[in-house]
């Protein structure tokens, strides 16, 4: 897992620098870009971290390249920085689902506040697609009989129904349920549902 | 006719030359056959001539052969050898022999006749002497001694007579003479051949012109041609005359010459008559030709396939068609197009030898269309028609106009409201009109030919309906009528007024009487109806906000006045004078546009006063008109209507002040929104103070910093400090610029420090500017900031219209050049979105404007500088896309300079 790093695309070389400079100073890790296209070129998918992204540049805009970005399925966070006047577009960049934004002039702890939030949210972003790449693995793994019984169980179904159902014993009801619940990793029936169902929402 | 008389003269010459030719070549002839008999007798002449000649000399010749004989026997004589017996036979011989001569005779010198021969001859007796003239010519042939001839004379027995006297001698003695006696007559008859005498009446003359004898007895009537010549021998004045008996007569030489006059005369009477006949068929011709052309109808030759060949005048008279512009021209050129169909119908009966009549219309010079009938016969061998065509579109129009005066006036009998009724003198009905039929019930044939009492007299009116009628019969009717109540079929009674007339036929007999008879319900009902119009109008008038009032001009007393003009002056207002119940509210007279007073009804109405008036009491605004109008009795009278307008005035009012109040403000919010812009342009600057600030405080704070990373940052944000103390600047020289103050300026310092403003933007926006200035574009008499602005805003609206341009057309150019000697053209042009067509025209539109948070006024405002500068504002489109602002400044300084710009400057 790579180290998260906070990304600035601005074309404004002061803005750029200071900001670097500010962020810096936290701790972060920093890598200045001075347009969109800049970054573009730069952008891997395993890209970890947070990009703070001046709305108006020449060139590409922050939009734009917010765009691109989205088309990549690239999910790295995005916090907007716009100017007076650009509330509008900010306000397209909020329902295309951008992290946040933040107008100029901006004070450094709400920068700060945002950029850790935009980590936070890509750590667990991070988490979670492990987690359902763990479900999908341990989904597979489960066999034709172990399936049915595992769809009756998620249906809220008791052993004794699933046996008749199936016209098996009990007890083999049982040993299925057992191992399903091994393969899933789950400890109850309340995170088995959870696990298949967002897999299946998909 | 205006060309007869040369016309005459022509025909005149024309008859007579034959005339003249006639007796030119009759002179001719007659002068030829003159000549040829001149000729003729000439010929004759000669041949006379010469006849004569010949017949003198064979006389001579006989007469010296009857001398040389008498010579002979004179020689014999004298030498004795010849006795009386043998001078006896050889005179007798001799004699015999020359018929001419009479008798030979011997006459010894004594004068006495010795011997005579032939023996038988009395006229001469032996013994005898000589008598009368004998003896002369004797002695005269003796002294000369040679044979001499006597004269001629006529002896006793009338013969005329000729002597010879041959002397006879002895030696030198005279022994006598012998004679030789010539007859004339026989000289005549003997000495000249026989045909002579067939051809010439031949004739001796004596010496004193007697005739002594001729050969023939015939007498030739024409002595015309004749010839004499001397006769020697005998001589002494004898001649002989030769006339020619002609071969022709007199009648036959004047044959041709009779010929010749007969014939002339005979092809003179032939001319003659010839004219004669020829005069009178010119005459004819004349008189049809005046029939033609005189004829009333119009008369016409078409060939088979309808094309006119000849028009009399008519056509031109009637259809206003010249005859040359017909003949050659199909009929059907000018039939009309309804007709066609069956004028080529009658044309092909025609063409089948069929006469044909038929009506069509043809069009008139003057576009209109007659009605003409057509009768047509054809002639086939010549493919002729004889057309008369007789125009009958007045028969037409007068039929047209009867029918639709017969429909009108059965339209009118029947849609007549008024029932008319006749009855004859007996009171028998006649005639009843449909509307009197509808008014009772009783259908026409019900009621023709009753007598009264009649079906719709209610029966308890009868008897003096009855009375009525009686008064009618009698002609004493009354002049108003009678108002009467009858009944319907139905029963139901209505009430009807009748007039009485007499009704009278054409020839002024009386038939009877004619009763009109209207229904009177339906006036008092239409009265009713009046009263309701009226009530209607008076709610109308009294429902208006607007007060109305009608005054009497002449004593201004208030003829009528609305509820709403009642509310406002009170409700006794009517009958009262006017000026004194409006006098709160009410137009001077002077301002009326007429006195009232003096308008006629021929002038009403009329508008007299239109204005706005305050109420002096309430402070209402009116609005005032009058008007001058025939009031329903006929008197001019003045009708005012005042509207309240109190609240439209306060609306337009306060439009007025809320314009005024933009206009004023307009600079204002214009700078308001560059403050704005700039405080924005601040932010970049101050932002990144702050970072960097901030992010040396978090460095120090936490201890971990390397001392020149701090400096740096430190130096950086001065630098920022630096740039933001620069905006800071350019806002206040902005701001503190408020009146307008013109000077020469370099234009591109003007642009550079725009662009410069314009530059946060256009990096923001990724658009690059381009500034193309000549550096020796001379400089502007302008205000500085003002055109700033200008240039500023311009540049701001090329940026935000490249908002959505691909980014490598982002670009922004300012340029200018020299427009014209007094002024610089200057022209912005972005590659954006360009001006829609249906925006162009309100571009320059006060709060017109395409941004989502746009005033509206930037352009109004930078077209305003640009005019009070004396230059122009104006957009076109940019050939490679986008839009182009261009505007022009003056160059020179001063007043005239503007001036002029503005004068030209105003038309784009």
């Amino acid at each position: 897992m790579t180290e998260q790093r906070v990304y600035i695309v601005d074309d404004d070389e002061a803005m750029r620098d200071s900001l670097a400079w500010l962020v810096e100073s936290q701790g972060f890790d920093v890598t200045a870009y001075d347009s969109a296209e800049a970054f573009l070129t730069a952008c891997r998918d395993d890209m970890a971290g947070c990009l703070v992204l001046d709305v108006r540049m020449p060139g590409m805009s922050g939009l734009e390249l917010y765009e691109r970005l989205n088309a990549r399925h690239c999910t790295l966070p995005v916090v907007f920085i716009t100017g007076h006047g650009d509330v509008p577009m900010a306000v397209a960049a909020l329902k295309k689902g951008a992290v946040d934004f933040i107008e100029k002039p901006f004070g450094d702890q709400d920068m700060l506040r945002l950029i850790r939030q935009c980590l936070e949210r890509d750590r667990e972003d991070r988490d979670r697609r492990r987690q359902e790449a763990a479900v999908a693995r341990r989904l597979e793994s489960i066999t034709g009989r172990e399936r049915e019984v595992m769809e009756l169980v998620i249906a809220g179904k008791l052993n004794k129904q699933i046996a008749d159902a199936l016209n098996i014993s009990i007890k083999t009801v049982e040993v299925h349920r057992a191992r399903i619940m091994e393969k899933m990793g789950v400890r109850s029936v309340a995170e088995l549902v959870q696990a298949v169902m967002s897999r299946r929402q998909q | 006719m205006t060309s007869d008389a040369p016309i005459a003269s022509q025909r005149n010459w024309f008859w007579n030359a034959p005339y003249f030719a006639v007796g030119l070549f009759a002179v001719a002839m007659l002068a030829l056959v003159w000549g040829l008999q001149k000729r003729e007798s000439d010929l004759q002449n000669d041949a006379l001539g010469r006849d004569v000649r010949w017949a003198e000399q064979t006389m001579r010749l006989h007469m010296q052969g009857a001398q040389d004989h008498l010579v002979q026997l004179s020689r014999e004589l004298a030498e004795g050898t010849l006795d009386r017996g043998g001078f006896q036979v050889r005179a007798t011989q001799y004699i015999a022999n020359n018929p001419e001569l009479a008798s030979i005779v011997w006459v010894d010198a004594g004068h006495i006749i010795r011997w005579t021969a032939p023996f038988e001859t009395t006229e001469w007796i032996a013994g005898e002497a000589l008598a009368g003239p004998q003896p002369q010519v004797f002695i005269r042939a003796h002294e000369s001694g040679r044979p001499t001839y006597g004269e001629a004379y006529v002896n006793h027995r009338g013969t005329a007579t000729v002597e010879l006297y041959v002397p006879v001698q002895r030696g030198r003695a005279y022994l006598g003479a012998i004679v030789g006696v010539y007859s004339v007559e026989g000289m005549v008859r003997h000495l000249v051949p026989g045909w002579f005498a067939d051809k010439y009446r031949l004739s001796i003359i004596g010496a004193d012109g007697r005739m002594l004898a001729v050969n023939s007895t015939v007498t030739p009537a024409d002595e015309s041609i004749s010839y004499a010549i001397d006769l020697d021998p005998p001589g002494n004045g004898v001649m002989l005359r030769a006339v020619a008996f002609r071969s022709d007569s007199g009648l036959a030489r004047f044959v041709p010459a009779l010929l010749i006059v007969g014939l002339t005369l005979v092809v003179v009477w032939s001319l003659w008559a010839l004219r004669t006949h020829f005069q009178r068929r010119v005459q004819v011709e004349k008189e049809r030709d005046r029939l033609f052309n005189l004829s009333l109808d119009m008369l016409g030759i078409v060939s088979l396939d309808g094309t006119f060949r000849r028009v009399n005048p008519a056509f031109e008279r009637i259809l206003g068609h010249a005859s040359a512009a017909l003949v050659g021209r199909p009929l059907l050129d000018f039939v009309h197009p309804d007709d066609t169909a069956a004028t080529v119908g009658a044309l092909r009966r025609l063409a089948a030898g069929e006469p044909a009549s038929f009506e069509n219309r043809c069009r008139s010079a003057d576009g209109r269309y007659l009605w003409l009938l057509w009768s047509l016969n054809p002639v086939l061998e010549e493919q002729l028609l004889y057309a008369v065509a007789h125009d009958i579109t007045g028969r037409r129009e007068d039929e047209e106009k009867l029918k639709s005066a017969y429909a009108f006036r059965k339209a009118m009998g029947e849609s007549l409201v008024t029932g008319l009724r006749a009855i004859d003198l007996e009171g028998r009905i006649i005639f009843v009109n449909p509307a009197f039929c509808r008014m009772i019930g009783w259908s026409e044939q019900e009621l023709i030919g009753i007598k009264p009492p009649f079906p719709y007299w209610p029966p308890e009116a009868a008897a003096s309906l009855q009375r009525d009628l009686d008064l009618t019969l009698a002609g004493q009717a009354p002049a108003g009528g009678f108002e009467m109540r009858i009944q319907r079929r139905d029963g139901e009674r209505f009430d009807v007024r009748m007039y009485i007339s007499p009704l009278i036929d054409s020839s002024g007999r009386q038939l009877g009487w004619m009763a009109s008879m209207n229904d009177i319900t339906e006036p008092k009902r239409a009265r009713a109806e009046l009263e309701a119009a009226h009530e209607r109008f008076v709610a109308v008038l009294d429902g208006l906000d607007t007060a109305v009032y009608v005054a009497d001009v002449a004593t201004d007393e208030i003829l009528y006045a609305n509820r709403a003009f009642k509310n406002l002056y009170g409700f006794d207002a009517v009958g009262r004078n006017c000026w004194q119940v409006t006098r709160a509210c009410c137009p001077e007279r002077g301002d009326f546009g007429a006195d009232p007073r003096r308008l006629s009804l021929e002038q009403l109405p009329r508008e007299i006063f239109d204005g706005e008036i305050q109420h002096a009491l309430s402070g209402r605004w009116h609005h005032l008109r009058d008007r001058a109008i025939r009031w329903v009795d006929g008197r001019v009278v003045r009708m005012e209507i005042a509207t309240d307008i109190t609240d439209r005035k306060r609306m337009e009012e306060a439009a007025l002040q809320h314009q005024e109040r933009l206009e004023q403000t307009s600079r204002l919010i214009t700078m308001g929104e560059m403050a704005s812009s700039l405080a924005h342009e601040l932010n970049q600057p101050l932002s990144a103070i702050a970072n960097y600030c901030m992010g040396c405080v978090n460095r120090l704070a936490s201890g971990e910093y390397r001392r020149e990373d701090i400096l740096t940052a430190m130096q950086k944000a001065s630098a920022q400090a630096e740039r933001a103390g620069k905006i800071i600047r350019r806002m206040r020289e902005f701001v503190k610029k408020s009146e307008p103050n013109r000077a020469p300026v370099v234009l591109a310092e003007i642009v550079d420090d725009a662009v410069g403003f314009a530059e946060i933007d256009a990096r923001k926006a990724g658009v690059a500017i381009r500034v193309d200035i000549p550096a020796d574009l001379p400089p502007v008499f302008a205000d500085r900031i003002m055109i700033e602005q200008v240039v500023l805003n311009l540049v701001k609206n090329g940026i935000e219209a490249m908002q959505q341009a691909r980014s490598f057309e982002r670009e922004l150019t300012v340029t200018a050049k020299p427009d014209g000697e007094r002024t610089v053209g200057v022209a912005v042009a972005d590659r954006g979105t360009g001006i829609d067509a249906g925006n162009a025209e309100q571009l320059f539109v006060p709060f017109f404007t395409t941004k989502p948070e746009g005033m509206g006024m930037g352009l109004n405002i930078c077209r305003s500088i640009i005019e009070y500068h004396g230059g122009r504002l104006w957009a076109q489109p940019n050939p490679g896309g986008g839009s182009v602002f261009r505007f022009t400044l003056p160059i020179r300084s001063g007043g005239e300079a503007s001036r002029g710009e503005r004068a030209t400057g105003r038309e784009p």
